[in-house]
């Protein structure tokens, strides 16, 4: 009795000490008292729980399942068996870390798994998504992506609260975007918290979802307004809806590291609001966002320093690499950005962002092959997104390729309905194919996708192709009218611009006002000087116009009335003089002869008055 | 309009212009105040006009920035202020910036004329940025502000949106009739008369002085004369309304006013540098050595880094035959203000001159980029192609010149001649019968090219007439060219003599021999003649 009292008091003694070990993360020491209360408590199975996490954090792998497994905890423990096989996957030993998942119950509980039951008490619930998660895990490392999606799916359904599930789901493309409504309206988030939370979760969880496949307006509900502004992922999110809405200064407002004071309203709250990355300079969510933001605004050297702090701070992570990647592509020096994005996608072989910039890398440099073998590449491992398809398309379409173009651009838009840039390209494809109706039709239905935003803010400057296409479609459809309006409103997005120019030109020739259209050349080429179309055209127009040049009224010359022509003949206009006289003395001219001759070098005026 | 409204109106716009570092701006509106009489010291404007001292501290420093040509940190500092001025000066400064740069980049660029494009891209980014977000704020209304409606404008101006600029300098003027600036601005983008007319403007007697500007803009040199010598009444001796007096003298070659003009602005302001190139250019036109070298050392005593003196100095240059020295302060000129228009067309001639007509083209394209209505360059182009002989080039070129001076004789010629060159006869005869005066021995000699012997006759025995004053031909007008005289007289002693009216051909013949060029061929015809008329005198009897 005595030593058995005094045993259980060391072991209640023993076990805090391991409690408070554990708490200041020494494992070494927790492990050492762990080991001494298994021996005291008889193996029980919390203890060795705690061991093998010990040795988890240990980094201990194989030690900490070897201490489960030999003690075969992992046959009839959740949270055992979870953290056997986590060991496994952690040393990258997949099928024994699938084996551990699935030896005990196999036969039991197969058939349960996919159905909730909301009576399962919380605990068990808990561990039964972290095993869907990790066995997502696991499949998705293993590239067998689509059992990866129904653990995930699974992981989220035993535990709302499971965001690394969802986030593998949303952020790793796995699902397009219909797919990704249909989980949000198949989650029962009603059954695993109160209405209040089950309206937030859902809130936070729709603001990740597919924020470019459609420009649209993020707004949030009054109800977290004060405390979710400010909030990083929501900012972040917001972020991403201004980048692909192309507002890109208002992205990178949200983005960098300023301190915003909120403008006129400051000086009364006295809030100080600071932007995502100030709050929380390596954000990982943010960083790609903030990234392409500051590619599309081309501000090299901030990049250069943030690249240059990750790769510090982070070499093991792929967005740090990824940066790299992004500013050597930025500075047109694609080997060594390919090899960087090289390092990024060995890192995190799911790292889409990092592999759709090793096509641009090709793309940039006409490498059309190597840009699409990358962007396949892409495509396989995003397979809910659209975007890797939109620019094989796009290669395809530069090597004038236009059957397979259209062919992935038709794919794009099956992922993503209503993207504008697809339906931009396609409407290219169709007018290439000269079938200028089509054409019409996708570009008149990328323009109102385009304009549906309703902060009634004008069109990002990155539209100007469309409203300049849209013209020359029109153009080609004789709409002439429409199509200047088209290529004015362009000329205002991106002004200066000789291309529009010599388009705007190339309209009014073919309406024949030459006179504008000689105009619009000549801005085109003091723009662009030696463009071979606006040369040949400026001089086709000027053969045109000058057959319309003629004096101002078409008055005639007063020679040109026979009238005053016979009054002119009929008087002697130079009979003033004594030719008479002169004539009978034929010598005066010999004489007057020589007397010219004396003068011959002086000036007019003076042989003019001799006279 | 009584003297003190003026008064007052003035030195509110000095001031929101200073405040504001909108310069030129305020130094019209001083020297317009400074021609008013002195005021009766009982005024009360006194109190009513002078500023509010302005304390905040972000408009100081700001401001103190923007006056030191710090415009990014101007712009930094007013980033998130709110009072009016803070306001225009966080876009202003924006727009300055932009400028600042491009003109930059420019200067480099006229060194070395390549690699244009790409260079003044980023300038244009900016611009173009600013113009979205005063689009924006516009878009939504909550842009109302005159001055900074103003500073929109400039920047449509910039990205070459005239159209929209004009609206929103209307819109401007609206708003705040006291902003010269906006009126300055818009008086240089009208397009033609009926645009001025169909404006949208306040009653408001900065109107008078805008009409004067927009009138000599648009070569309405009378109608501004007419104006400025009205105002002349409440402004005396005013040197901003002598000189654009001046400059329309100047338009309607009435050189030696307009050098009178130019004379009294500089006994009343010795240092003033404003317009003095066009001074440089009348004296040049006048042939005034003297004078002109004289105002040349004078204008680069003053400031040898204002425009104004480097077109003096490249005139005077000029005017001595030192063409590539005329060139290099031209562009000197352009580095320091690279929309100076006449400088462009000024140096296209230089390069004419120097026979380099590539870069006489890229000249005088510049200057129309400046201005589209500047005929001279418009001129300058036909000119050059007509020596390329690209004859529709050319001829498109003299057309917009005359469409832009309907009442000038030498683009009327000028037009002939390249019709001609087309074998456009018809249309060309009728340019030359337009133009009248002198061209009349162009339509004879084309006359005589066609073969319509009698009209040719007709025509050269007009030009003959109007060329020589009634009381013989002892003062031929100084700008009829003699052999044109010579060649008319001979053609028309062949005429006479072969209708065997031998005693106009031998008048004719006479004449003819009196000039060295056609002397010897005189001297056959006389004998033809002699010989006729013998022969028809033995028939006769």
């Amino acid at each position: 009795m005595d030593a058995n009292c005094f045993e259980s008091d060391l072991l209640f003694k023993l076990r805090q000490v391991v409690n408070k070990f554990v708490e200041v993360e020494d494992y070494k020491s927790a492990a050492f008292w762990s080991n001494k209360v298994i021996s005291l408590s008889n193996e029980c199975k919390d203890d060795v729980y705690i061991l093998a996490k010990c040795f988890f954090h240990l980094k201990e792998y194989h030690r900490a399942s070897h201490c489960i497994k030999s003690r075969n905890l992992h046959k009839y423990d959740l949270s055992c068996r979870h953290l056997s096989a986590k060991c496994h996957f952690v040393a990258q030993e997949y099928n024994e870390a699938f084996e551990i998942l699935e030896c005990s119950e196999s036969g039991n509980t197969n058939n349960k798994e996919m159905e909730v039951d909301p009576k399962l008490d919380e605990d068990e619930r808990k561990w039964r998504s972290a095993i869907a998660l990790l066995k997502g895990q696991i499949y998705e490392a293993m590239d067998n992506r689509g059992a990866a999606v129904t653990c995930f799916k699974e992981a989220l359904k035993w535990n709302i609260h499971c965001y690394e599930a969802f986030h593998s789901l949303v952020q790793h493309q796995m699902l397009t975007i219909q797919e990704e409504e249909e989980l949000i309206s198949s989650l029962n988030f009603d059954a695993h918290c109160s209405s209040e939370e089950a309206k937030f979760t859902k809130f936070l969880y729709q603001s990740q979802l597919k924020k470019y496949a459609k420009p649209s307006d993020f707004v949030i509900p009054d109800d977290y307004l004060n405390s979710l502004q400010t909030n990083v992922d929501v900012q972040t999110a917001m972020a991403e809806r201004c980048y692909y809405n192309c507002d890109y200064h208002q992205c990178y407002k949200f983005t960098s590291q300023y301190v915003f004071i909120l403008n006129a309203f400051a000086r009364n709250d006295d809030i100080l609001k600071l932007r995502v990355l100030e709050k929380d300079i390596y954000h990982t969510e943010c960083l790609p966002i903030h990234l392409s933001c500051l590619m599309e605004l081309k501000k090299t050297n901030v990049l250069f320093d943030l690249a240059h702090k990750l790769v510090e701070l982070y070499p093991e992570s792929p967005i740090s690499w990824y940066a790299v990647g992004c500013y050597y592509l930025m500075i047109n020096k694609t080997d060594a950005a390919r090899r960087f994005l090289n390092k990024a996608t060995t890192l995190d072989s799911v790292f889409g962002p990092a592999w759709l910039l090793y096509g641009h890398s090709f793309a940039v440099e006409k490498e059309h092959d190597q840009a699409m073998a990358a962007y396949f590449k892409a495509s396989h491992l995003m397979k809910g997104c659209h975007l890797p398809l939109l620019y094989i398309g796009l290669e395809y379409g530069l090597t004038d390729n236009t059957k397979l173009a259209e062919k992935f651009f038709n794919q794009a838009l099956v992922i993503a309905p209503d993207d504008p840039f697809v339906l931009h390209e396609l409407g290219v494809i169709a007018y290439q194919n000269q079938d200028y109706n089509t054409a019409e039709k996708h570009f008149n239905h990328a323009l109102s996708l385009v304009k549906m935003k309703k902060d009634g803010t004008s069109l990002p400057e990155k539209w100007e192709p469309l409203l300049n296409n849209l013209g020359h479609v029109l153009r080609k459809l004789k709409k002439y009218e429409e199509a200047l309006q088209f290529h004015r409103e362009a000329l205002v997005l991106s002004p200066q611009n000789p291309s529009t120019y010599s388009a705007i030109g190339y309209i009014y020739s073919l309406m024949c006002q030459w006179n504008t259209a000689v105009e619009y050349f000549h801005k085109a080429l003091g723009l662009k000087r030696e463009d071979p179309f606006s040369t040949a055209m400026l001089g086709h127009a000027i053969e045109h116009l000058i057959n319309e040049i003629t004096p101002i009224d078409d008055e005639l010359p007063m020679y040109e009335s026979p009238d005053y022509i016979t009054k002119f003949l009929s008087k002697n206009n130079l009979e003033d003089s004594t030719l008479g006289d002169k004539l009978l003395h034929g010598t005066e001219v010999e004489t007057e002869k020589s007397e010219n001759e004396r003068n011959n070098n002086t000036d007019i005026d003076m042989e003019i008055s001799g006279e | 309009m009584d003297e003190e409204t003026i008064r007052s109106d003035l030195i509110h716009c000095y001031y929101e212009s200073t405040i504001r570092g909108l310069k030129q701006s305020a130094k019209w509106c001083a020297e317009l105040l400074h021609s008013l009489p002195p005021k009766c010291p009982s005024s009360s404007i006194v109190a009513e006009a002078s500023p509010l001292l302005i304390t905040a501290s972000d408009y100081l420093l700001a401001k103190s920035c923007y006056d030191l040509g710090e415009y990014e940190r101007c712009a930094h500092f007013t980033k998130h202020s709110t009072s009016r001025d803070s306001r225009f000066l966080y876009y202003y400064s924006r727009y300055m910036s932009a400028e600042k740069k491009r003109l930059d980049l420019m200067a480099e660029m006229n060194t070395n004329t390549s690699s244009a494009t790409s260079s003044t891209d980023n300038s244009m980014n900016l611009f173009n940025e600013l113009r979205n977000e005063l689009q924006n704020l516009h878009d939504k209304g909550s842009l109302e502000d005159g001055f900074i409606l103003y500073v929109y404008a400039i920047v449509l101006l910039k990205l070459d949106l005239n159209s929209d600029a004009l609206k929103i300098l209307e819109k401007s003027i609206r708003l705040e009739p006291l902003n010269w600036a906006s009126w300055h601005q818009l008086a240089l983008i009208i397009e033609d008369k009926a645009q001025l007319d169909s404006l949208q403007l306040p009653t408001h007697w900065f109107k008078k002085l805008f009409l004067g500007a927009a009138y000599l803009e648009l070569q309405l040199n009378e109608e501004a004369l007419l104006l400025y010598y009205a105002i002349l009444d409440t402004f005396k001796d005013c040197n901003y309304i002598y000189s654009q007096m001046a400059i329309a003298k100047h338009n309607l070659r009435d050189v030696d006013g307009a050098i009178e003009l130019f004379k009294t602005i500089r006994t009343l302001d010795p240092a003033r540098l404003d317009a003095m190139d066009i001074y440089s250019n009348l004296l040049y036109v006048k042939d005034k050595r003297a004078e002109l070298s004289s105002l040349a050392h004078a204008a680069n005593s003053i400031d040898p880094f204002r425009v104004e003196t480097c077109c003096c100095i490249a005139n005077f240059y000029s005017l001595r035959s030192q063409h590539t020295k005329a060139v290099v302060y031209f562009s000197r000129a352009l580095q320091l203000n690279p929309r100076h228009l006449s400088a462009w067309t000024l140096m296209g001639h230089e390069y004419m001159e120097m026979k380099n007509t590539g870069a006489a083209i890229q000249s005088y394209r510049s200057a129309i980029k400046c201005n589209k209505r500047d005929y001279r360059a418009w001129y300058g182009l036909g000119q050059t192609y007509e020596i390329l002989k690209m004859p529709s080039y050319c001829l498109y070129y003299y057309s917009v010149a005359r469409c832009l001076r309907p009442n000038d004789s030498r683009m009327m010629i000028a037009t002939g001649e390249t019709l001609e060159k087309l074998d456009r006869n018809m249309d060309a005869l009728k340019c030359y019968w337009k133009a009248g005066g002198m061209a009349l021995v162009k339509l004879a000699a084309l006359y005589e090219r066609l073969g319509e012997r009698d009209k040719a006759a007709a025509a050269y025995n007009d030009f003959i007439n109007r060329s020589t004053v009634p009381s013989g031909m002892d003062n031929i007008q100084s700008s009829v060219n003699s052999s044109d005289i010579a060649h008319a007289y001979k053609f028309l002693a062949h005429y006479y003599l072969q209708k065997n009216e031998l005693t106009s051909a031998y008048n004719a013949a006479q004449r003819t021999i009196q000039f060295a060029e056609t002397r010897d061929e005189g001297k056959s015809i006389l004998k033809q003649i002699i010989t006729a008329a013998k022969t028809s005198f033995l028939d006769l009897n």
